[in-house]
């Protein structure tokens, strides 16, 4: 059984981790045709920064390789029964959760070769800023690898089955489908970036602060989505073979996950909007910046309200 | 003519780029493997080379793929792309199963040598805004 579920984990754990990042990949190429059609002469810098920004971008999906091999090739024992929801927990978390940085950091890519094609004078600062936008929006992947390598090497044969099995693949769902939202909106945010850089070269201080503000709220869903699933894991559920309890804790995991997509793509919108802006009105930033935080503290409270149920569901019912 | 000799140039930058990183990542996984060696860390220096080398070929496989992604529509493009991507994971999963199956290579710095373009690149790019805004307030102080 515990082989049943590492290898199911496994599976979905790598099929869902690529697709994100092939999406993300394909975006960046179809930007690119459309720089290159604009300034064929700098296609050799288009390639360059599309090659370095690839293989910044695709971490996501490797870290979803590292799990999926982790789980089709360690020992993880044959001990309780428990340990498979735990490993068929751990490839869920990491599948959704590479899908939104895998997309996401797709976004800056390709804007950062529209704007190398408009602006080659500033390659350097837009490839730098590319590069940042990208690692940030992989940090929602990273804590959904956090979360699938606790669920494959801590010990929970101490818990009981029911309803310790929901508890651990309610926290898989938990970050892996919150970081899907988060790690997208994160990306909107460095795209919107790169291209107003390359339409302000002078504006890339601001800009680049309004974006890295907007991408550290729009994580926040997924900080969410991480903390439900470390109580789902660390909480001590007294032993019950009624239905009802196991389903409480596996609705607050799809809760906290489905609740924190919405949020985190909304703040990525968000986030883009005031970085797009910023760049173009350099003398508002200050005002920009106040209304995206207003707005995206706004956009978060369907995820409080997604987490509040969570809590209850885990606590009260 | 002309087409193809932007082809070659175009392939020229990527080879330099190529190049620029995978020296440096080999380099450094190299200098703190012996060091690893050296204090008696073999497996874990052994598995530092082993992440550093598939990160590399890993790396100069993107570079072969990249130009077939481009020049067709986003379908297209995402379809060559994840065919990419599987290829390419396969061969990285080697040295992963390697560390698993064997004592020889540590599992936790073959994951450090996996990312070591990944680190070479960023280390490369991440400390130039902050020499740009020493030079800014440096321009603006005088």
């Amino acid at each position: 059984m515990i082989h049943v579920a590492a290898y199911t984990g496994g599976g979905i754990c790598m099929g869902l981790g690529a697709m994100g990042a092939a999406i993300g990949e394909g975006y960046t190429a179809a930007q690119a045709n459309l720089a290159v059609s604009r300034n064929p002469k700098i296609s050799g810098d288009l390639f360059k920064n599309m090659l370095v920004g690839q293989a910044v971008a695709e971490s996501a999906s490797i870290f979803a390789l590292v799990i999926a091999i982790l789980l089709l090739f360690t020992n993880t024992g044959t001990g309780a029964l428990i340990k498979a929801a735990a490993l068929l927990g751990a490839g869920i978390c990491m599948g959704f959760g590479a899908i939104g940085s895998g997309v996401g950091s797709g976004f800056p890519g390709g804007q950062a070769c529209l704007g190398i094609a408009r602006q080659p004078a500033v390659t350097n600062r837009i490839t730098t800023n590319m590069l940042i936008g990208s690692a940030v929006c992989q940090t929602p992947a990273i804590f959904s690898m956090v979360v699938a390598l606790m669920l494959i090497f801590m010990d929970f044969s101490h818990s009981a089955f029911y309803p310790g099995w929901a508890a651990l693949i309610g926290a898989g769902l938990s970050t892996g489908l919150a970081a899907i939202g988060s790690g997208y909106g994160g990306g909107m945010a460095a795209g919107a970036c790169c291209e107003g850089i390359a339409r302000q070269p002078e504006s890339v201080g601001n800009a680049t602060t309004t974006m890295l503000v907007g991408q550290a709220v729009s994580q926040t869903p997924a900080i969410f989505g991480l903390l439900v699933s470390f109580i789902l894991m660390f909480k001590t559920f007294p032993e019950s073979p009624a239905l009802s309890a196991s389903m409480a804790l596996l609705g607050a995991g799809i809760s906290m996950g489905f609740g924190g997509i919405g949020p985190g793509i909304g703040n990525g919108m968000t986030a883009e909007g005031a970085v797009r802006w910023v760049s173009r009105r350099m003398e508002h930033a200050g005002e920009l910046m106040r209304i995206m935080l207003v707005g995206q503290a706004v956009s978060q409270s369907t995820a409080i309200y997604a987490m509040v149920i969570s809590l209850v569901l885990i606590f009260v019912v | 003519m002309r087409k193809k000799i932007q082809a070659a140039q175009k392939m020229e930058t990527i080879k330099q780029t190529q190049k620029k990183y995978g020296t440096r990542a080999m380099t450094v996984a190299i200098i703190i493997a012996v060091g690893l060696i050296v204090i008696g860390e073999k497996a874990a220096g052994k598995g530092l080379v082993l992440g550093a080398l598939f990160s590399v070929i890993n790396f100069v496989l993107i570079g072969l793929t990249l130009p077939r992604t481009v020049g067709h529509g986003k379908r297209a493009s995402i379809f060559i792309s994840l065919a990419s991507l599987l290829l390419r994971y396969t061969l990285l999963a080697i040295p992963l199963i390697l560390a698993i199956k064997l004592d020889q290579f540590n599992l936790i710095t073959v994951l450090i040598g996996i990312f070591m373009i990944q680190l070479m690149i960023l280390l490369d790019h991440l400390p130039i805004p902050l020499g740009q805004t020493r030079v800014r307030q440096k321009r603006a102080s005088s």
